[in-house]
């Protein structure tokens, strides 16, 4: 069983605290993904799992073998680097045995399973090439080739899709999900893309500042997420918030204007608040609702991004549909209002259920 | 409109291009800017190459000054010469011994330097800063020191060992020759190795360590090969100047005891202008430079087997 | 996850990763790590010796009387003193006059080797010119030829033009002979690599060749100059057998040379002596070098040796 067990962890640099304290349960065959801003502590986490950045604190078990003082190699897991680490001077085939040679198997044993890591990724025919005579997607599948080449009881992937243009990174994602289905082997996957994260993970963690803002599956963190940070970081135009106060009547705004707040959650606090609400649950009307100025009109050929403005606040709505609008124009803006997030404005946690 | 229409599709009458084009202008730019290292080469390299071949032809003796054409006898002087392969002899083992001693010095002390320690700049200082000072100043401390009754028989002695006379002494003499050579210049290759090992992605060696390799074969298998171009440019450089390295010679044993130190520049220099042979100094500068040619051009084609080639 | 779990027993046994006996406890591991520090601090403090004691010798027996320099137990620091070493330094040999000689015709040299050297290796490195490379071969025979191969023509043509015993051979043939070549080589794969786009801007905007190179590749040439600078000027400085070749007076010596002089009468060195006009020899590069011991060190790592 590889169960990836976090607890209590915690790293500092001198005095500094880069990771305060985290537990996190990742179960066996799970793809969970670490994602977070910048600095937020992610890679270095995946790094402390690894073993090649000692832990000040806590303990760490893969397998029900606690790991905390374990040097990489006994910990039984392969690691996919972001710059792919290919050795310039060995051709594919020696990359992807490298690691086998000396663990005491014949040459022939490990010749098979380099062809059989190859044939899963569908590198057969490049197992004589050298590095420098591949594209890069052709090395990302080396690197992660060597890596399921061991059949170790955890998979950690540290941003490997970032060196790669767009169109080859969600080719690569479709791969590299596809891999895990078919292998189950626990992965860690770290990412600064939510977009990876929420299409490839079965579990999202969310890191910010060596703190875990929310864990759990990635539509939950969508459609319930557990304050205003996780709220902003995922989803693609990210959430429109509007400041305001909750009163008996509505959520009205600093500018005065009063928006709708869901009726089930009438045990909301009254008092300044965050109001939540995703583009694609931004509807706009011509007839009632809430007026705002057109400020700008992106049709991407499926969608239509709107930015409009509502008293100082700039929100951008999705619409499905082609909208025939004019920067100027004013419309009605209606909220769905089943959708809208509320979150406290001195904490950012989440108000209501 | 007929006129614009006839003026557009009739072609211009054709121009002479002048003589002095942007390429031209440039390719005399080039010239003149090669122009003194050209010039220098030619007069300070290349004529007095020719010049030693002729002088070879002769046998010249300054103080006599009689300077006659013999041909090819000072070739078969050389080839007859009983000192000849004791020169050579003394030359490849001093050769040898300088490059294996000073390469693997040099690797060493690089993979030292190369941790991330306190204070381990002031160690590359001072490891370097024998290569600073005056080659002659250094010999002529290490031959003090070398002395019978020197500095380093004294520490021995304090340690109730006696020492040989290490600069008179057949066998010690070589030994020591080489030694405040490559304490000398170490230094140096010490430097481009260093920079060589810092060249390598950590990356590397992080994968390595996560798939289980141990230490050791890390370094056989992945530092070895990816530093492999430096390590050849360096060993090329370092066999051409064992076989220039005069001064120490002169001043710490001066080719004794017998010939067992005198390397083959050595003994040039004392047909030369000790002789006053210049003859036949002349000949064996040609031999020099013959054996400088074939070690050069041999370790060039090893390169290909040896050397990983990176892409550029 | 049953397949999961039957596909792992499938794999062959060698893939298990070496089991540990015991769990290391962190104590211990923090220990050991503190004593292979300290090996590693002592083993280099070791290594350091044959280095640095040399060095050190020479100054500490600079100053001590002729006796105790073979006095028994060697004396780490002097215990009586001698200063008069350095005055009969000066005495013994017009000293003063060779410290000149080796400093001014160092400074030409380098000056000079990087005039020619910064020219030839940026035409080498971007102008394209017929015959560039078949060229560039022959200036990198200069690499190969040793001093003592063309020092027997090279005197008889300096004795023809009257210049033995004059500097001129030494301050001529490293300025534009093969010590040069070295300094070429590494300005010319120093502007190599610098970025083409850099001149083109100036094409357009209407420079010449000549101009391109002294105000655009030339000022950023300065880290491979500095190193040039550096190399060149210490090999001037420690010439030994050109200077024994061509000068034959006193008074026109440089320094390597003047240090094999200081003998007594019976043509025996004058250790005390010869140590105090080596220290002197040695002091200035010295002092350079501990200020400026970053540039030197990396200014030669960056010859580029690829």
């Amino acid at each position: 069983m590889a169960e990836v067990l976090l607890s209590n962890v915690r790293k500092s640099y001198g005095r500094t605290d880069v990771i305060h304290g985290i537990d996190l349960t990742i179960r066996d065959g799970d793809f969970v993904a670490l994602v977070g801003p910048s600095g937020c502590g992610k890679s270095t986490l995946l790094r402390m799992v690894a073993g090649l950045e000692a832990i000040t604190h806590g303990d760490i078990s893969i397998g029900g073998r606690v790991v905390t003082d374990l040097d990489p190699k006994e910990r039984d897991i392969a690691m996919v680097f972001q710059n792919y680490a290919l050795y310039p001077h060995m051709t594919v085939a020696a990359n992807m045995g490298f690691s086998l040679e000396h663990r005491g198997g014949s040459k022939t044993q490990v010749a098979e399973r380099v062809r059989w890591a190859a044939g899963i990724l569908g590198l057969e025919q490049l197992l004589e090439r050298y590095p420098r005579q591949l594209s890069g997607g052709q090395r990302q599948r080396v690197a992660m080739g060597r890596a399921i080449v061991r059949d170790p009881q955890v998979f950690l992937f540290d941003e490997p899709l970032s060196n790669l243009d767009a169109k080859l990174r969600i080719v690569m994602r479709g791969e590299i999900k596809t891999l895990h289905q078919k292998l189950k082997t626990t992965t860690i996957y770290v990412t600064h893309d939510q977009v990876e994260a929420m299409t490839m993970a079965d579990t999202v963690v969310v890191l910010n500042a060596g703190r875990v803002e929310q864990a759990g599956p990635p539509l939950e963190l969508y459609d319930h997420p557990a304050n205003q940070f996780v709220a902003g970081f995922i989803g693609s135009p990210s959430m429109n918030f509007i400041a305001g106060t909750i009163t008996a009547d509505g959520f009205s705004t600093s500018a005065g204007a009063v928006l709708p707040l869901p009726e089930s959650e009438n045990r909301l606090p009254h008092g300044p608040a965050i109001y939540g609400v995703r583009p694609e649950h931004l509807a706009l009307s011509t007839d009632s609702g809430i007026p705002a100025q057109v400020l700008l009109v992106e049709p991407t050929g499926s969608e239509t991004q709107v930015t409009v403005q509502l008293g100082g606040t700039r929100l951008v709505c999705m619409l499905r549909e082609r909208a025939a609008l004019t920067p100027g124009s004013t419309v009605q803006l209606q909220p769905r209002v089943d959708s809208v997030h509320l979150f406290d404005a001195a904490s950012g946690k989440r108000l209501g259920a | 409109m007929a006129a614009a229409s006839t003026a557009l599709t009739s072609t211009p009458a054709p121009r002479r291009r002048p003589y002095w084009t942007i390429a031209r202008r440039d390719a005399l730019a080039g010239w003149l800017f090669v122009a003194p290292q050209l010039a220098g080469i030619a007069t300070f390299v290349l004529l007095p190459l020719v010049l030693v071949a002729w002088f070879s032809l002769h046998e010249w003796n300054v103080l006599a000054n009689t300077f006659n054409f013999v041909g090819a006898r000072n070739y078969q002087q050389l080839l007859a010469d009983p000192n000849l392969p004791g020169v050579l002899g003394a030359s490849a083992v001093f050769s040898a011994g300088l490059v294996v001693f000073n390469l693997s010095l040099a690797l060493l002390l690089a993979v030292l330097l190369n941790q991330k320690l306190a204070g381990i700049a002031v160690f590359r200082t001072l490891f370097f800063s024998p290569v600073v000072v005056s080659l002659v100043a250094w010999t002529i401390v290490w031959g003090f020191l070398l002395q019978k009754n020197g500095g380093i028989n004294g520490a021995l002695l304090a340690l109730g060992i006696e020492g040989p006379n290490w600069l008179r002494s057949p066998g010690t003499a070589m030994a020591s020759v080489i030694v405040v050579q490559v304490f000398k210049n170490v230094g140096l290759n010490m430097v481009l190795f260093l920079a060589a090992l810092q060249g390598v992605p950590g990356e590397l060696y992080e994968a390595a360590r996560i798939d289980g390799v141990p230490r050791f074969k890390q370094f056989r298998r992945i530092t070895l090969p990816l530093i492999s171009p430096t390590i050849v440019l360096t060993s090329i450089i370092t066999v051409v100047g064992s076989l220039q390295v005069f001064a120490q010679i002169a001043v710490l044993t001066q080719g004794g005891p017998g010939i067992s130190t005198t390397v083959l520049v050595y003994y040039l220099y004392q047909q030369t202008f000790q002789f006053n042979m210049f003859g036949y100094g002349s000949t064996l500068a040609i031999l020099l430079f013959v054996i400088v040619l074939v070690l050069t051009f041999a370790q060039w084609s090893l390169r290909r087997k040896v050397v990983f080639h990176e892409e550029r | 996850m049953k397949n999961a779990e039957s596909k792992r027993r499938a794999a062959p046994s060698f893939l298990a990763p070496p089991r540990r006996a015991r769990r290391d406890a962190a104590g211990l591991g923090a220990i050991s790590a503190a004593r292979a520090r300290l090996l590693i601090y002592g083993g280099m403090c070791v290594l350091l010796i044959p280095f640095v004691f040399p060095t050190w010798w020479m100054v500490t027996s600079s100053i001590k009387p002729a006796s105790d320099i073979f006095a028994f137990p060697p004396q780490l620091l002097p215990t009586h003193t001698d200063w008069s070493t350095y005055a009969q330094v000066f005495k013994l040999q017009p000293f003063g006059q060779q410290y000149w000689n080796s400093a001014y015709i160092a400074a030409l040299v380098t000056v000079g080797t990087m005039a020619v050297s910064s020219l030839a290796g940026y035409a080498f490195a971007r102008v394209r010119f017929p015959g560039a490379n078949a060229l560039f071969m022959v200036v990198l025979l200069g690499l190969l030829i040793p001093a003592e191969v063309t020092i027997v023509p090279l005197f008889q043509l300096f004795r023809r033009l009257g210049m033995v015993n004059t500097h001129w051979p030494l301050i001529l043939i490293p300025i534009f002979g093969a010590p040069s070549v070295f300094a070429t080589f590494v300005m010319r794969q120093f502007f190599i690599a610098l970025p083409v786009e850099l001149e083109e801007a100036a094409r357009v905007d209407g420079l010449g060749r000549f101009t391109i190179f002294r105000k655009i590749a030339l000022p950023l040439a300065r880290p491979a100059l500095a190193s040039v600078a550096i190399f060149t000027f210490l090999h001037s400085w420690n010439l030994y057998l050109e200077p024994i070749v061509f000068l034959s007076s006193a008074h026109m010596f440089t320094l390597p040379q003047a240090l094999t002089h200081f003998t007594d009468a019976y043509g025996g060195p004058l250790w005390n002596v010869q140590l105090a006009a080596a220290t002197l020899t040695a002091l200035p590069v010295l002092i350079v070098f501990v200020v400026a011991q970053k540039q030197f060190v990396e200014g030669l790592a960056h010859t580029g040796l690829k």
